[in-house]
This record gives C-alpha cells, sequence and structure tokens, in this order.
C-alpha cells in the first residue's frame, strides 16, 4: 500500500470568472504535518474544503486515501476530521451537549486526548456555547476535532483566536498526534510556530504555491530589513536605505550588509527599539506580491511594491 | 444524531402549534349551537355575490343539524385553521433548516461530519414533517369529544381523511420552505420568499376570476366539505384519473420538492 495519503495534481477551483486556486500540485504521506501558509484570501481554506470534498474543484485531480473527493466525501470523512475556519459551534447547545453531538459522529475517540484538553482548556462544559467568548467557542471546536481518532485532521487557522499559551499548547497537541503516526493539514498566520511543528511549509499566494526558493529569497531580503524606533534627535546613519516609515514611527530599512553589525554603528541611546530577522508575515506578503508583479525590482521599488499588496487586500 | 438536534430545536414551536390550533378549534366548537341558531335567523351568506361565499353558508345552515356541524367543522377546523396556522408553522420550521446553519457557520461543521448529506438532509426533514403533521391529527381527534358535549358525533374516518389532506398540504408547504431554505443562503430571504408566495397564493384565492389558479383551491371548503359529509370517499382523494385526486397531487408536489432538495443539498458549498 502506497504511503502517499493526499495526492494533488493540477487542481484548479474557480467560482464564476474568479480563480480561487491554479494549479495546485501536492503529495502529503502518512505522519507528515504539512503547514499552510498565505494571506487572506489566498485559497487556504477553499483548499481544505476541496480535500474534503466540501465543494467541488473545477480541474485536476485530488485523491485522498486512495479515492476522489469529489466521488467518496463520505468515506474520506469517516478517515478525516476537518476544523473550518470559521468556528462553528451551537449557540443554544451547553458545551457538554455539543461535543456529545459533535464525537458521537466518529466510532472512535481518543479518551485520553479529551481529558487533556478539557483540563488544559478548563471550560464552563454546563454553561450555553453562547456564553463563551471567541477563543473558548474556538478551544471547544478544536476538541470537536482533535478528539475523533482518525487517520487525517485538516485544520484550518485552529489557532485563531487563542492567546499565545493556548498555541504553544495546541502545537504539542499536533506534534503528539503526529508522533502517532497521524497526518495533519494546517493553515496558520503564525509562520515562525508553524514552522517550528511542520515537516514541511506550502506558501499559498493568489491561489499558487510559491516556490520554496522563491519564499527563502523573500525572507532573507526580510532579514536584512530591521525595524528601529530612533529617539528623537537622531538620524539614520550610513550603509541603509529607507524603506518605509510605519504610522507609529517605525522606521523600515534595508541595510547592505549584517543588520546586527549595522545596529551597532548607531551613537549609544540613538535606538529605542530595535527588531531584527523576525519573519513579519504581513512583510513577506508584500515582498512576494511584489515579486510576482515585479519580478527584479530593486529595493528602491519597495513603496510601489506596498501599494500593491495593499491594493491587492 | 442530527433528528434528535433538530427536534430539539423545534419541539416548542411544535407545543405552540397545536396549543394555537387547539385554541382555534374549543371556542368554534363550542359556540355552534348559538352560532347555527344565529345561521337560521340570517340570510346574510345567500345574499352574497360571491359564489364560494355563498356556498359555504349554505352548508353550514343546512337544516340538517349534522350535515351543518360537518361543514362547520370543514370550514373552521381545516379551511380556516390548518391552512393557516399550518402553513405558518410549516414557514416558520423550515425557514431554518439550512439557512439558520449556513448563517451561524454550522452548515459547514455539519458537511464535514462523517453522515452522508442524504441522511443529513432526512434527519432534518423528518422531525419537521412530524411536528408540522402530528397536531393537525391530535387537534382534530381531540375535535371528537368536544363534540360529545354539543350532542354532536364526528365521524373518525371522515375526520381522518380531512386531517390527511390537510397534513399533507403543510408538509408540501414545509418542503418548499426546505428547499428555498437550502438555495438561499439568509433565513430572512428565506422566509421573504415563501412569506410572499403564501400570500400571493391567498390573493389569488380571494380573487374570483384567478381562483381556479391559487394553490388554496386544493385545500378550500368545496375539498373539505364532501370529504367530512363522506361524499368524497378515500380512493376520490388519491384517484387523479377518475376524480379530482388533489391529494395525489400534494403528495406528488411533496415528493418532488424533496427531490429537489435532495438534488440542491448534494450541490451546495458552505
Amino acid at each position: 500500500m502506497s504511503d502517499e495519503l493526499i495526492r494533488i495534481a493540477g487542481l484548479q477551483k474557480s467560482y464564476d470568472q474568479h480563480e480561487v486556486l491554479h494549479d495546485i500540485n501536492l503529495s502529503i504521506h502518512r505522519g507528515q504535518l504539512l503547514g499552510l501558509i498565505g494571506p487572506n484570501g489566498a485559497g487556504k481554506s477553499t483548499l481544505l474544503r476541496c480535500l474534503v470534498g466540501l465543494v467541488q474543484r473545477s480541474g485536476g485531480e485530488l485523491s485522498l486515501f486512495g479515492r476522489d473527493p469529489a466521488t467518496h466525501s463520505l468515506q474520506i470523512r469517516r478517515q478525516a476530521c476537518y476544523l473550518p475556519g470559521e468556528t462553528g459551534v451551537y449557540h443554544q447547545m451547553t458545551g457538554a451537549r455539543f461535543l456529545k453531538f459533535a464525537l458521537g459522529f466518529y466510532a472512535k475517540q481518543s479518551l485520553q486526548l479529551k481529558e487533556r484538553l478539557l483540563e488544559q482548556f478548563q471550560l464552563p462544559l454546563n454553561q450555553k456555547v453562547r456564553s463563551y467568548s471567541a477563543g473558548m467557542k474556538q478551544k471547544l471546536a478544536l476538541i470537536a476535532t482533535l478528539v475523533p481518532d482518525v487517520a487525517l485532521y485538516l485544520l484550518d487557522e485552529p489557532d485563531r483566536g487563542l492567546d499565545a499559551s493556548v498555541r504553544f499548547y495546541l502545537r504539542d497537541v499536533l506534534r503528539t498526534l503526529k508522533d502517532q503516526g497521524k497526518t495533519i493539514v494546517l493553515s496558520s498566520h503564525h509562520l515562525s510556530e508553524v514552522e517550528t511543528l511542520a515537516d514541511r511549509l506550502e506558501f499559498l499566494l493568489n491561489g499558487r504555491f510559491v516556490s520554496n526558493e522563491r519564499l527563502q529569497r523573500a525572507r532573507a531580503q526580510l532579514r536584512r530589513q530591521p525595524r528601529i524606533r530612533l529617539r528623537s534627535g537622531h538620524t539614520l546613519p550610513d550603509g541603509a536605505k529607507l524603506i518605509r516609515t510605519e504610522p507609529d514611527g517605525i522606521l523600515v530599512v534595508e541595510t547592505d550588509n549584517d543588520p546586527m553589525q549595522w545596529l551597532q554603528s548607531f551613537p549609544q541611546g540613538a535606538v529605542a527599539s530595535a527588531e531584527v530577522g523576525v519573519d513579519r508575515l504581513e512583510d513577506l506578503y508584500q515582498l512576494l506580491l511584489q515579486d510576482e508583479v515585479t519580478p527584479h525590482c530593486g529595493v528602491g521599488d519597495q513603496t510601489s511594491a506596498a501599494e500593491v499588496a495593499g491594493g491587492d487586500a | 444524531m442530527i433528528a434528535g438536534k433538530t427536534w430539539r430545536e423545534i419541539r416548542m414551536i411544535g407545543l405552540a402549534y397545536i396549543l394555537i390550533l387547539e385554541m382555534l378549534a374549543i371556542p368554534v366548537l363550542m359556540l355552534w349551537p348559538d352560532i347555527y341558531a344565529d345561521l337560521q335567523r340570517s340570510t346574510l351568506f345567500r345574499s352574497l355575490g360571491v359564489d364560494w361565499i355563498k356556498r359555504l353558508g349554505s352548508g353550514i345552515s343546512q337544516r340538517n343539524e349534522e350535515v351543518a356541524y360537518l361543514n362547520w367543522c370543514a370550514v373552521m377546523l381545516f379551511f380556516r385553521s390548518t391552512n393557516l396556522v399550518g402553513t405558518a408553522a410549516s414557514v416558520l420550521i423550515g425557514t431554518g433548516l439550512f439557512a439558520r446553519e449556513r448563517e451561524a457557520n454550522t452548515l459547514e461543521f455539519l458537511l464535514a461530519r462523517p453522515i452522508s448529506r442524504s441522511s443529513l438532509l432526512w434527519q432534518k426533514f423528518w422531525p419537521c414533517a412530524v411536528v408540522v403533521t402530528a397536531p393537525i391529527f391530535i387537534v382534530n381527534a381531540t375535535a371528537i369529544p368536544w363534540s360529545w358535549q354539543l350532542e354532536l358525533d364526528l365521524p373518525k374516518w371522515e375526520l381522518f381523511l380531512a386531517s390527511l389532506h390537510a397534513a399533507i398540504f403543510a408538509l408540501a408547504f414545509l418542503t418548499l420552505t426546505m428547499y428555498v431554505s437550502i438555495i438561499v443562503r439568509v433565513q430572512a430571504h428565506v422566509a421573504a420568499i415563501v412569506g410572499a408566495f403564501a400570500v400571493l397564493q391567498i390573493g389569488m384565492y380571494l380573487t374570483q376570476r384567478i381562483r381556479p389558479y391559487s394553490l388554496f383551491r386544493l385545500v378550500d371548503f368545496d375539498w373539505y366539505a364532501p370529504i367530512m359529509t363522506g361524499n368524497t370517499p378515500a380512493w376520490q382523494m388519491f384517484d387523479p384519473i377518475r376524480s379530482h385526486g388533489f391529494t395525489t397531487y400534494l403528495i406528488a408536489a411533496t415528493v418532488l420538492l424533496y427531490l429537489l432538495s435532495w438534488r440542491a443539498i448534494h450541490r451546495t458549498e458552505p
């Protein structure tokens, strides 16, 4: 039996004239964790919905567990659990009743994981879901998705509305599931967190996967762009070019050399704060979009690229 | 499981529906002796120029009180109560079936569960069908003991047949509403569309020239009174070739609308 659990070849999805997914090719093996990264509207949710058979593809080939979701959606859904991007929980139910309802569809459940999640999340299960905060509803939906003992978990932004400590805990849970041989596909906006967890990372932009080479090039460029806030009376020294000034006074610059060395050239007390080597997704989106519009533009073209990105968003 | 959830969501509407039907039934049954006495003295109905109201008046003011009472029940229990309240209950229950799930983002949750869409549709439909139709049989059955208070008898079989016809009409409206609830994304729009359709049908019924084209022509006094008085045997209700067969038309409409709903739920995307 092949170890390939998901195979996507030339997948296309259009709504009327608008193409949401374009020529997607992907292969995911059992026990892998794939991270899907991309801005809003990139097509991540549509891709996950195609996988679980909730939407029909417009073209290409798709198979999960060796079956086509267009014709064998039910068989696939028996082996896969999907967490929608928009939290869907019944407000009129209590948390306990919702869990009983949601988990009742699955023959096998991991009771150990259920107890672990319930203990960690501390949800008021006897209260109606309508009294829950957005984060609590997401936790409830997560329990309903992760507790069924299935082979594949498709998670659309599972960290939505969760604070950092819960996100880190969720990361541990997903790692445990992966260690148990489960296959996981998750979309997220938290690049660095997904990166530490995922076996593979795919960046989706305007319905297309961004090549790894292009992604690494953009990230390398970002690492040369420190974000600094100067104290009043100080100016930028030589060796860097100002890309933009953000509304909160932060200067985004591009250095010719190592940004850390460049920062050391400032007089003492000139820098109020500095951020170096952090992959900010918004910046990454802008760079990749710029790359898409003008593949070989230089640093000086950054403003126009930002406008392009802003216009698209 | 989904059937249980649907039942919990609509059971209070079902209870309210029974109470409304019963509260509409009791006064008109209990006041019958006074009303009948007034009808015997009045020539109001006979002097009206509208044919169907004249027929209705003539039916409920007959010299034979037992026949007049059966006609009165045909008017009040069926033509008035089940047509209007049954239609309203069908629309109220049906609008939320899928459109509300979509608005609350729970349709995607449901569609992603390991359950076929055919089963999802059926498990949502049958509890609603029970809640819409069972009260019609229950409330009309209670008319029998109430009638004993007036020392009048209601024929059980005929009452059942009339209730069956009324229930199938309500079911057809429920299925129509469910279909619209699948293809229209907003619950308020579903209610507006089906509500406007029902009002249009009532308007057509009240307009002499286009009255035969109204759906309510299938469930009016001219249809219920012969059933209640035993002049329309069961076979005539179901035989569209040798008789009117209106009940069969309603069943066919219900089945057609269910099949359309089945096709729509298989094509729907969250």
